[in-house]
């Protein structure tokens, strides 16, 4: 396998990769997909040498895993889960943009939603990745879930191992998945509230208490410049 | 913003209503056979999984692995993280191989980045990778003897596991949460006599190999309770996600190590040899995870001796901010395929962190291997797919 | 021991007690993470080998234990068996609290599923510091819990009135 990445990682997403080098295995890969599914392609992006990410439409989410396993001999299910795309509150400062308001300082600006790799047109994205073991070729499968309907098939008849990351994503995000066998809670209590996973959902005892190193500032070791005592801000 | 303020009463409704689900720490017969409540905790185990089998005489009619009493919420702890705090937190997830889950995670970071750790570093990665390996799966040839009724097995791994996390705290300063990988290479160079002192240590591991083959692999019990139980055939145990020893012993020839190892770790500088066993049983998952250990030592032993001169560490910024986009880096930990897939939006913390560890897919296929086995060999089962409960419920 | 339970009990019985419980705790290990790792290795090791300090590490139920050491992360899911199991205990019993996580919650101080210190749900006696701790610092804890053991007066305990430290 190839080196580090030459591809720009800082390029616009999805279909836009004219500066890039080519790599024609993915390229076979993604005209395979379009020439099973059809239009249910609806965008892709290769890392040179690297990875492949494919989105598709919701509808066909269930048959393309089909066609990867059976087809494409991509026996190997490595995970499934969901993306939420809502910009954090994270991120931009140690504590969240939310608790800096509760703690009287004025929050900053949310940038504009934005989705990654292969595009996106909802907050809610299923992902799941699939690889080979035979070609040692991987692709990261993706489907977007309008927000008053979020649901899609299981891949339990096709990936058994589906099973628990399908409950495990179900129980994050409160996606349904039609057809699993046995959709209830894996990892938290039944009577929990809320789907952590969500943006939106707060850490309560961030709260309470902010992040220790705000208050708690330590100098950099061997630095006379009280850069380092900003405690990561930046 | 829905923030959840949940009401006394509704606690202490929850409460009891979980201390009533405890309870069923007994067997109880239901209409059509008898359930038995295995855990959620034993004092043989380090971590709780809450196993619930449907019982037909000795026979088991369905298996129902609860895990989730080790869920600590790290997919979303590391989205209010800064990418340095995030390989503190990781550590714990596979608490008996920590360095081995810092790797991939930085592998990803500074792919994203495109930074590349000196060759050093890059050494001095994969030996620490193959050292908490050994201190892993020791450890579980040990416990595997225990929870087979062979008890002496423990206080061998117990004692030989020391020598390698002696090796390990030399260098990192922690015997198992090292905290050591950095986005561009490492914390900080070998120790004065090191190298020699690991050579030692490397022949120990390749004695305790022996002794265990002798005293545990080659016995007769052991033999007649693990071979044939358990039969996992290669392609259901692709389509589960199993990865590692776990799918070597079912006969598929795919080590990430050799196949496609990610940049930064140098396993291309070593001879050695991925060992697989055709039969698929619990015996040749123990075994081929033994061999692992011996090859291990040997890739520890080439790559002592050509460790390259030069820094450990590239240049970083002081403030890491990783740019926009995403990564997804898979290494053959101890225990198998462990990755994880980073969404970066340019700011301190990662936008998302999936972290598909391994032991959650081994312990998936729990209830399709164990339907018509006995009791004892569930035992067996769960042992010989070895899992960590951090590495299960993260 | 109807003199413990009036309350008067002989200085010198008193210790002769004292020490003969304090080299005899059986330990109940509740491993619930990494601490289960370095608890084992402190019971089961050669190197560190508790049972020279006179704890006994095999009870076969928390019915049977002095002690229960408390190792690892709690989370919400796990803390009524937690709390089920230190009622299960016969009096006197102890609690060692080990590792950061059981301590207050550890590196988990913000999740939304970990129980911020098991104090939360039973009396912990001696708490562990540490992340996790080396065995060396639980075998410190025990001979710390094993002096406060010396020096309490077991009226206090027989009332099942547990004293904390704070």
């Amino acid at each position: 396998m190839n080196q580090l990445s030459s591809a720009d990682t800082e390029a616009p997403p999805a279909d836009q990769q004219a500066e890039a080098p080519r790599d024609e295995r993915r390229e076979a890969l993604i005209s395979l997909f379009s020439a099973e599914i059809g239009d249910a392609v609806v965008g892709t992006h290769i890392r040179a040498g690297d990875d492949l990410w494919i989105r598709i439409t919701r509808e066909a989410w269930l048959e393309t895993a089909r066609f990867a396993q059976q087809r494409l001999r991509m026996d190997f299910f490595d995970f499934l889960s969901g993306i939420d795309w809502r910009p954090s509150p994270y991120g931009r400062d140690m504590d969240s943009q939310e608790d800096i308001v509760v703690h009287g300082t004025e929050p900053k600006e949310p940038p504009a939603m934005a989705t990654g790799y292969a595009g996106g047109d909802t907050r809610f994205q299923v992902f799941a990745r699939v690889f080979s073991t035979a070609s040692h070729e991987g692709v990261t499968l993706k489907a977007d879930l309008p927000d008053d309907d979020l649901s899609i098939d299981s891949w339990v008849p096709v990936y058994a191992g589906a099973n628990w990351h399908e409950r495990e994503c179900h129980e994050m995000y409160g996606f349904t998945f039609n057809g699993h066998p046995y959709p209830v809670n894996l990892y938290l209590p039944g009577d929990f509230e809320g789907f952590p996973l969500r943006k939106d959902f707060p850490l309560l005892a961030r709260r309470v208490k902010p992040w220790p190193g705000i208050v708690d500032v330590e100098p950099m070791p061997g630095s006379d410049d009280d850069e380092g005592a900003e405690g990561g801000d930046s | 913003m829905a923030a959840p303020t949940v009401p006394e009463s509704k606690q202490l409704q929850y409460i009891s209503q979980q201390a009533a689900d405890s309870r069923v720490n007994v067997e109880f017969e239901t209409e059509d056979g008898m359930t038995l409540n295995i855990g959620p905790q034993h004092p043989a185990t380090h971590g709780t999984l809450r196993i619930i089998t449907r019982l037909d005489g000795e026979q088991v009619i369905s298996c129902e692995p609860v895990p989730g009493y080790m869920h600590r919420g790290y997919e979303k702890l590391t989205e209010v993280r800064t990418y340095p705090q995030v390989t503190t937190l990781i550590n714990r997830i596979d608490w008996l191989g920590s360095f081995a889950n810092e790797v991939p995670f930085i592998l990803a970071a500074e792919k994203l980045m495109e930074i590349e750790a000196p060759p050093r570093a890059r050494y001095i990665r994969t030996i620490l990778f193959e050292l908490s390996r050994m201190a892993n799966i020791v450890l579980f040839l040990g416990d595997l003897g225990a929870q087979l009724g062979g008890v002496t097995a423990v206080f061998y791994a117990f004692r030989d596991r020391e020598f390698v996390l002696n090796q390990i705290e030399a260098v990192t300063g922690g015997r198992f949460h090292p905290n050591f990988d950095r986005i561009g290479g490492l914390k900080d160079d070998l120790p004065k006599g090191w190298i020699a002192e690991t050579k030692k240590c490397m022949t120990r591991v390749h004695d305790f190999c022996d002794e265990l083959e002798d005293l545990l692999i080659g016995n007769e019990i052991f033999q007649a309770r693990t071979r044939g139980i358990g039969v996992i055939p290669a392609n259901v145990g692709l389509s589960y996600g199993l990865s590692g020893a776990n799918i070597r012993g079912s006969g598929v020839d795919w080590d990430i190590r050799r196949d496609h190892c990610p940049p930064g770790l140098v396993y291309d500088k070593a001879d050695w040899k991925v060992c697989t066993h055709p039969d698929g049983d619990s015996f040749s998952r123990s075994w081929v995870r033994l061999q692992e250990v011996r090859e291990s030592a040997k890739i520890v032993d080439q790559l002592l001796d050509s460790v390259p001169s030069g820094p450990v560490m590239a240049k970083v910024p002081r403030i890491i901010k990783v740019p926009e986009g995403e990564a997804y880096v898979a290494t053959e930990n101890p225990l198998g395929q462990m990755g994880y897939y980073v969404i970066s939006k340019g700011d301190l913390v990662p936008f998302r962190v999936k972290i598909r560890s391994a032991s959650f897919n081994n312990v998936s296929i729990v209830p399709w291997v164990t339907r018509g086995v006995f009791v004892p060999d569930v035992i067996t089962i769960l042992a010989s797919l070895y899992f960590i409960l951090g590495d299960i419920d993260r | 021991m109807g003199l413990v339970e009036k309350g008067k009990i002989p200085k010198r019985l008193n210790d002769l007690l004292a020490l003969s419980r304090k080299y005899s705790i059986w330990c109940y290990q509740w491993g619930l993470a990494c601490c289960a790792i370095e608890m084992g290795a402190a019971f089961v090791s050669p190197r560190y080998d508790i049972m020279r300090l006179g704890v006994i590490p095999f009870p076969a139920s928390p019915r049977q234990a002095d002690l229960v050491i408390i190792s690892g992360t709690v989370t919400d899911k796990m803390a009524p068996a937690v709390r089920r199991l230190y009622e299960q205990m016969p009096d006197p019993k102890y609690v060692i609290s080990m590792g950061s996580c059981a301590n207050c919650g550890g590196p988990y101080w913000d999740s939304y599923s970990v129980t911020k210190g098991v104090d939360q749900l039973i009396p912990v006696d001696v708490y562990v510091p540490g992340c996790p701790p080396r065995p060396e610092a639980l075998l410190e804890g025990i001979v710390l819990l094993q002096e406060r053991i010396q020096s309490e007066d077991p009226v206090e305990r027989f009332r099942g009135e547990p004293i904390v430290v704070g």
